[in-house]
């Protein structure tokens, strides 16, 4: 799976949160670009490198309940409207469409009542309504809130959680959760020094034992229920 | 908990603490939380099993 990361930050190395994310980006196969990082746009450039992708992720800071401005030009240059849906061609459709946004509100903020008085799904409307019209795939939007807050443990969660929303098959279900992890385990365990290679094995082998198990569970339950319907 | 995977997750704990890397750390400590989800739902499963096999009227 190829997941094309577009940033848009007018500041980019003055943000911690986005230096962060950069740095716990996956090995895998990612495109990762700076929007306002480039001198021009290159519609073209631009446009296969939506073509090849299969997710999609526009990053950035909330500004005002939006996106900073470089990504709505890149939009109003980028997204012309024959390459959206023009020609009939939808060459997006299928594609997934992710946000990861940071704010520098607390969660509870966004919420009717709340500070804000408005939830991140409303604020980011018009993304969703782009993705709807180019028959995309809109994913449960990614936010992050008050970085500068994160206690380890979170920043830690924060590096999976992250890689997952760019990498793993929607949606986050354990099933999916699980190969995610069983897909990297084995490298993950080969690299790790000789002297910790044992314990790796037994964590891999014992995770998926687990995981073989809770199949034949599932295998069951749904025999039992279909007897139960005869 | 049962004994076995409190084991594990001992395991990982320390195979996490021992990665220099922070991502490294992060995979591990967040395959933990599968772990606890696998546990916990094989719980839920295996309940609802021996609930619905446990069928008096049937017998």
């Amino acid at each position: 799976m190829t997941t094309l990361v577009l940033v848009s930050h007018p500041q980019l190395a003055d943000s911690t949160s986005q230096q962060f994310l950069k740095e716990s980006l996956p090995d895998e196969t990612i495109i990762w670009e700076h929007i306002e990082g480039q001198s021009t746009l290159d519609v073209a450039k631009e446009q296969e490198q939506l073509r090849h992708a299969d997710r999609v992720i526009l990053q950035f800071p909330l500004y005002w309940y939006a996106a900073p401005a470089g990504l709505k030009q890149w939009e109003d240059t980028v997204l012309t409207r024959t390459f959206v849906y023009g020609d009939h061609r939808y060459p997006l459709a299928g594609k997934e469409l992710g946000i990861v946004v940071t704010t520098g509100m607390p969660k509870q903020a966004f919420q009717r009542g709340g500070a804000e008085n408005m939830t991140l799904d409303a604020a980011l409307a018009p993304l969703a309504a782009l993705a709807h019209r180019a028959k995309m795939t809109w994913l449960p939007i990614f936010p992050i809130h008050q970085f500068g807050y994160l206690e380890e443990p979170e920043k830690l969660q924060l590096v999976i959680d992250y890689q997952r929303y760019l990498t793993q098959k929607q949606p986050d279900s354990l099933t999916n959760r699980q190969d995610w992890f069983a897909h990297r385990l084995s490298a993950m365990v080969d690299q790790l020094p000789a002297e910790q290679q044992t314990a790796g094995k037994l964590i891999a082998n014992v995770f998926d034992q687990n995981r073989e198990h809770l199949d034949q569970l599932t295998d069951t339950l749904a025999m039992i229920k279909e007897q139960e319907d005869d | 908990m049962t004994e076995q995977s409190a084991w594990l997750r001992q395991q990982i704990d320390q195979l996490a603490n021992q990665q220099s890397k922070f991502t490294d750390r992060a995979f591990w400590l967040a395959l933990k939380q599968v772990v606890a989800e696998q546990d916990r739902r094989s719980e839920q499963l295996g309940g609802e099993v021996d609930g619905r096999t446990w069928r008096p009227d049937r017998w």
